[in-house]
């Protein structure tokens, strides 16, 4: 089920008005954005770039048999099947346009044939998410609205930012079908409860739910079988198709050493900013004072000055985390919301729900990327416009994730316009969801804490200014190699853990607002 | 003149016609054809209509042919004739007819529904916006002067402003623009004051994104390009004496501009040299592109735009457009930012045009706000910084003696020794540091800036002696010399005619523009109002043609140089979109030609994907689409052809390598096809100066306005 046919039926009354295939401010938008995202083809790439062009290149000159076999790059495939048949489609033009690109080398090739072809797939895989949002835009119920949201989506800066520049290709896979969704990027993983119990509730199951007694239970069987059927048989085709080679070659095991990958630390190379950012601020923090507090820190925890790389992160003072638990309390904290929308499966309830459940695999997850902070925008997003309790817990968390993203392009040519390009959104964005949203009369509670985050929200510009600007100017960088050390760490962790502060409190006020009402 | 020739369907080329009105009746004729002929052809005339303020305030829908006579009225006052420009009203009764005129701005529509003036603005009278001593603005000033509106025409207005929605062009579909829409959108989201704002934030942003593609000479030694050049001047400014600017190791890209860029040079070295001393250091540094540095030079361009071109564009729009609403000025700010040409080639290709533009520009502004000492401060500053503002040099000259002329022998001769006074004083202040050097460099400075033993082209430039090379190898027959000055003949030829009727306009009117005394009339004295020249109008026209002139057929020509044709060119643009009027057309075809001639060199640069992103854009944002231009027009033929053979020429590039014989023939072929187009767009400048000019008659000081 795709996100825009689960919407309720629009309530407009009368024949349906025969749209235009793309009305003109659609039109504009969509020329603005591919415009832009051409002028920045020859911007900076991640090494992301040379990952998927390896895959282009693995899956277009070996047999499926050999995809999760390969290692000549250290790039190996590892995201899910169908990820992998996209890349083998995308790699026919490519072999035709400049067979260099499929080819397999340990080096790599970055020429300007594969620049543009690569970035030109992922403009044109942006085309499914634009056609999405389209169609779950027409059939709203609020067609003014929408628009702005479905513009500030499709020109959201995260993409912008991770895709284009820094280069993934994301955007297509919000459009899909779920399961298929699900086989594509594992990252969806974590919104599959939701998903589920939605499913369940509204579609398998009646509207009343009869009491529980062996002969209701029967009546409720009866009902919900066949929906349950057609569901479930869907779910596995799809599962099937997309892993069923595998299982007949008896690789199910490689590939899901690949795909899950749990011998990585808790925190990635630079600290998403979750929960787990916090606390390892807070041991930090700690181990300052441990001889004041009288606290004795672990030898390993001192020495591991790596700290913030790839791998085990390990704590002087506080407990070690260890992946059990952050499981135990991802699933906890989702059974909490997954309660709420069993007792209120509407549609509303159901994106919330949606939308915190990503939100807890980012907050407590294990080896959380902070890319994945789009999984939490893009569906809040769609809620930005119901109040303005909501449209304030957008705004923050909107601020919080991208600016967590900018580190991403740490390069001095893209800065400027990660920069403008994110402020400008965030005016076009806030400016006009802000007339659209309905405001209830402030209490005092609410007055104060609304001065507190507006005073958050302004110490950005200034964490900004002390990271590009001051803190290379106070080490001597500009222009220079860069040296190691002592403070190197300090601008990404100041951002990190500035930008988690943000993401928690918009958590807490989205957990509030869910629960309360 | 009868009511019947009003009714007249416009004509293809409507200035051409009004002289014929203008000369064959008196005085109030011309006017009175005017006001009819820029109301909708629908609408009864004016004459027949019974009350002054409907008639005045109905959308005038000006032709191009109305606004510059409208503009030609400039504001010296007369009040005998001052009803007749607009209304037709009875005379005497200057209080509503002062109403009329201006009431309508600050309808709260006005601002919303219409693009076009309803009413003479302050500023195509010649009232300059920052001119008022007190530092209002003429928008002010004539708001203190209006009545209360009548309870009586509630219902007209009603009415009117029904009309002028329905006739509004905002939302008309030939006037609809991605520009436009954006605009309204921003207005109707309780966002228009913050307009200028993203205007400015969005123009840096592109500006940015197209740095991030290539530059001149990236990676390629041993010389690399004019980025290393910039980069070079402020290395030897920095560490070098004042005295061996222009002579240090010259092969290696020395010094061969004017002194105002060895400044500004040595302005940008300092910082650089204290983030890092390694970008600027003498010798050292040949071909050094870290990225830090790179990030560095783009930003020393992008402020100086900011500091000194973007201000200029703006004042110039609100000069020009000062009567109409925020929403236009916006578009027309975007419009003339967003020209590609100039952003591929200062961004991307990397130079720092500009600041010469820039300083044209503001030079431009002072003269139409009246302020000519400072104007010609700042075209000598501008001559200072880039020798090819002489490109702009006589049109400015003849402008500036014609206004001495216009204002008769005392107040001109004054105005004439100022002219000269500071002229000189700028350029000796300019150039006397290298006088004073021992020994003097002067001569050698002069010798660098004015490279005669260079050939008589470089590269292929889509001029006339290129395209002659392909016939008769004129470089084979002449040494450089005879071939200087026979493209200094030739120029001088092809500046006359502009030049000449410039001077010949000036001296019709000669004497006209002496201040009356101001015991005239009462109403003189509240608001004085400056004077400007007949010629003020022509401005931009002979502007472009002396600049396509020195381009078309002086010597040393680079194919860069468009840059300045484009400019004038680009400013014609900010009268907006009219079907009618050529002049836009003519501005987004030249626009777009020129970026095509500089496909060559930008190609090199590596700014394809740039080149063809940002002038895509810029002609779906200003909503330009050739098939929609007048039916039958020469201009429409033109441009359609032209872009179909300029695709052409693209997608055989693209899929067939050349020749071996020519392997030069695909920029071969883009020479002679700019070049073409360029000639046929000096002939319509030069044309369409003769047109205005036209529009004016010698007889108009009996009907100038009173304000």
């Amino acid at each position: 089920m795709s996100l825009s046919s689960i919407k309720p039926p629009p309530t407009a009354s009368g024949p349906p008005k025969r749209e235009p295939w793309l009305t003109t401010s659609e039109r504009d938008i969509l020329i603005l954005s591919t415009f832009l995202k051409s002028l920045l083809f020859p911007a900076y790439r991640s090494t992301d770039f040379e990952v998927h062009r390896n895959w282009l290149a693995i899956t277009r000159s070996l047999p499926l048999s050999k995809w999760y076999l390969e290692d000549t790059s250290e790039w190996t495939l590892d995201y899910p099947p169908f990820f992998a048949h996209f890349e083998s489609l995308l790699s026919y033009p490519a072999r035709w346009l400049d067979p260099r690109i499929t080819a397999i080398s340990e080096k790599g090739f970055d020429g300007w044939s594969a620049v543009a072809y690569q970035r030109t797939t992922v403009l044109l895989a942006e085309l499914v998410l634009g056609a999405a949002l389209l169609r779950f835009m027409r059939s709203s119920r609020d067609p003014q609205t929408m628009r702005i949201i479905a513009a500030s989506l499709f020109l959201h800066p995260g993409f912008l930012i991770v895709d284009h520049i820094h280069f993934q290709s994301r955007p297509v896979l919000s459009g899909f079908l779920f399961a298929v969704l699900l086989n594509f990027k594992h990252i969806y993983a974590y919104l599959a409860l939701p998903y589920f119990v939605y499913l369940l509730r509204s579609y398998c199951l009646p509207a009343n739910l009869p009491f529980p007694s062996p002969a209701g239970l029967r009546q409720l069987l009866e009902h919900a079988a066949p929906n349950l059927l057609k569901l479930g048989s869907a779910v596995l085709a799809a599962f099937a198709v997309s892993l069923g080679p595998w299982v007949v070659m008896g690789q199910l095991g490689q590939v899901g050493s690949r795909l899950f990958p749990f011998q990585r630390g808790l925190n990635h190379a630079y600290w998403a900013p979750n929960a787990w950012a916090l606390y390892t601020f807070m041991d930090r923090v700690l181990l300052k004072f441990a001889s004041r507090l009288s606290l004795t820190p672990r030898a390993h925890g001192i020495a591991s000055s790596s700290r913030g790389l790839v791998g085990d992160t390990a704590f002087a003072i506080l407990p070690t985390i260890q992946p059990a638990h952050t499981f135990a309390l991802t699933l906890g904290l989702m059974s909490i919301f997954l309660m709420k929308l069993w007792q209120r499966p509407t549609y509303k309830s159901f994106l919330t729900a949606l939308t915190l459940c990503g939100w807890v695999s980012f907050l407590v997850g294990w080896h959380v990327h902070e890319k994945a902070v789009l999984l939490i925008l893009f569906p809040l997003s769609f809620l930005a416009a119901e109040d303005y309790a909501h449209f304030r817990t957008f705004v923050i968390a909107s601020v919080a994730g991208i600016f967590s993203l900018f580190p991403l392009l740490f390069t001095p040519a893209e800065t400027p316009i990660k920069l403008l390009y994110s402020c400008m959104w965030c005016f076009f964005t806030f400016a006009s969801l802000n007339r659209v949203v309905y405001r209830s009369p402030p209490s005092i509670l609410s007055v104060i804490v609304e001065h507190a985050e507006t005073a958050y929200l302004a110490l950005f510009p200034l964490l900004q200014l002390s990271t590009s600007v001051l803190h290379p100017l106070y080490l001597g960088w500009v222009g220079e190699e860069k040296v190691a050390d002592e403070t190197a760490f300090l601008p990404l962790m100041l951002t990190s853990v500035w930008c988690a502060l943000g993401v928690v409190w918009a958590f807490l006020r989205l957990v509030w607002l869910y629960l309360s009402r | 003149m009868d009511g019947s020739e009003c009714w007249l369907p416009f004509p293809p080329l409507p200035v051409a016609v009004i002289p014929g009105f203008a000369r064959s009746s008196g005085r109030n004729t011309f006017t009175e054809s005017t006001a009819t002929m820029s109301a909708r052809p629908t609408s009864p005339p004016v004459g027949a209509s019974s009350s002054s303020a409907s008639a005045s305030a109905r959308p005038m829908n000006p032709h191009q042919a109305s606004l510059h006579a409208l503009r030609l009225r400039d504001a010296s006052v007369n009040p005998a004739s001052s009803s007749s420009a607009f209304s037709t009203r009875t005379p005497g009764s200057p209080r509503s007819s002062r109403r009329s005129i201006f009431e309508s701005e600050t309808e709260p529509d006005s601002e919303i529904y219409s693009p076009r003036p309803r009413y003479p603005s302050t500023s195509e009278l010649g009232f300059p916006l920052f001119d008022q001593p007190d530092g209002r603005r003429a928008g002010s000033t004539t708001s203190s002067l209006r009545a209360p509106s009548p309870l009586a025409n509630r219902k007209e207005g009603r009415e009117r402003r029904r009309r002028r929605k329905e006739e509004g062009t905002l939302r008309g579909e030939e006037h609809d623009s991605m520009a436009r829409r954006w605009v309204r959108w921003m207005a109707r989201s309780g966002l228009g004051s913050w307009t200028g704002v993203c205007v400015l934030g969005g123009v840096t942003l592109v500006k940015w994104a197209v740095g991030l593609s290539g530059y001149s000479g990236e990676g390629k030694p041993p010389m690399f390009g004019d980025y290393e050049a910039q980069r070079h001047w402020m290395e030897i400014t920095l560490h070098l004496p004042l005295r061996r600017w222009y002579s240090y190791d010259l092969p290696y890209w020395g010094l061969d501009y004017p002194p105002l860029t060895a400044y500004v040079s040595y302005l940008c070295a300092l910082p650089a040299h204290l983030l890092s001393p390694r970008w600027v250091a003498l010798d050292s540094s040949r071909g050094y592109e870290s990225p830090s540095s790179r990030v560095y030079m783009r930003l020393t361009v992008l402020l100086l735009d900011l500091a000194i071109y973007i201000p200029a564009v703006w004042w110039f729009v609100r000069l020009r457009l000062g009567g109409r609403s925020r929403r236009t000025q916006t578009i027309a700010l975007l419009t003339i930012l967003l020209q590609p040409a100039l952003i591929l080639i200062d961004n991307g290709h990397f130079q720092y045009n500009s600041v010469m533009l820039g300083l044209t520009i503001l030079a431009l502004n002072c003269f139409l706000s009246n302020r000519d000492v400072l104007g010609a401060v700042l075209f000598c500053l501008s001559l200072g910084f880039k020798q090819m503002a002489l490109y702009y040099a006589p049109g400015v000259f003849v402008y500036l003696l014609g206004k001495c002329v216009w204002l008769g022998p005392r107040q001109g001769r004054a105005l004439f020794l100022r002219l000269a006074l500071s002229t000189l004083l700028t350029l000796t202040l300019l150039f006397a540091p290298f006088a004073l050097t021992r020994p003097p460099q002067l001569a050698q400075v002069l010798r660098r800036i004015f490279p005669l033993a260079r050939g008589l082209f470089e590269d292929k430039v889509a001029n006339f002696w290129c395209a002659l090379n392909v016939v008769i190898k004129l470089r084979e027959l002449a040494p450089p010399e005879t071939l200087a000055k026979l493209a200094l003949a030739a120029t001088a030829l092809a500046i006359a005619p502009a030049c000449a009727h410039v001077l010949a306009l000036s001296w019709g009117a000669r004497g006209e523009g002496e201040t009356p005394r101001p015991s005239s009339t009462p109403r003189t004295t509240t608001i004085p109002a400056p004077a400007l020249p007949p010629t003020a109008t022509l401005l931009p026209y002979a502007l472009l043609s002396t600049s396509l002139s020195f381009f078309l057929f002086s010597f040393q020509v680079h194919e860069k140089s468009i840059l300045l044709p484009l400019l004038p060119l680009s400013l014609l643009l900010a009268d907006g979109k009219d079907p009618h009027a050529q002049e836009w057309a003519w501005a987004v075809l030249g626009n777009n030609v020129g970026v095509f001639s500089m496909w060559p060199l930008l190609k090199k640069d590596r700014q394809g994907m740039p080149y063809g992103a940002l002038t895509l854009f810029w002609n779906y944002l200003v909503g330009y689409d050739p098939r929609k231009l007048p039916s039958g027009s020469f201009i429409k033929v033109l441009s359609l052809a032209s872009y179909a053979l300029i695709l052409l020429l693209h997608a055989s590039e693209l899929l067939l390598p050349p020749p071996a014989r020519y392997p030069d023939l695909y920029p071969l072929l883009n020479v002679l096809l700019s070049g073409a187009v360029f000639g046929l767009l000096w002939l319509w400048g030069m044309r369409r100066q003769l047109e205005v000019g036209w529009a004016y008659s010698p007889k108009s000081a009996d009907l100038r306005l009173d304000l």
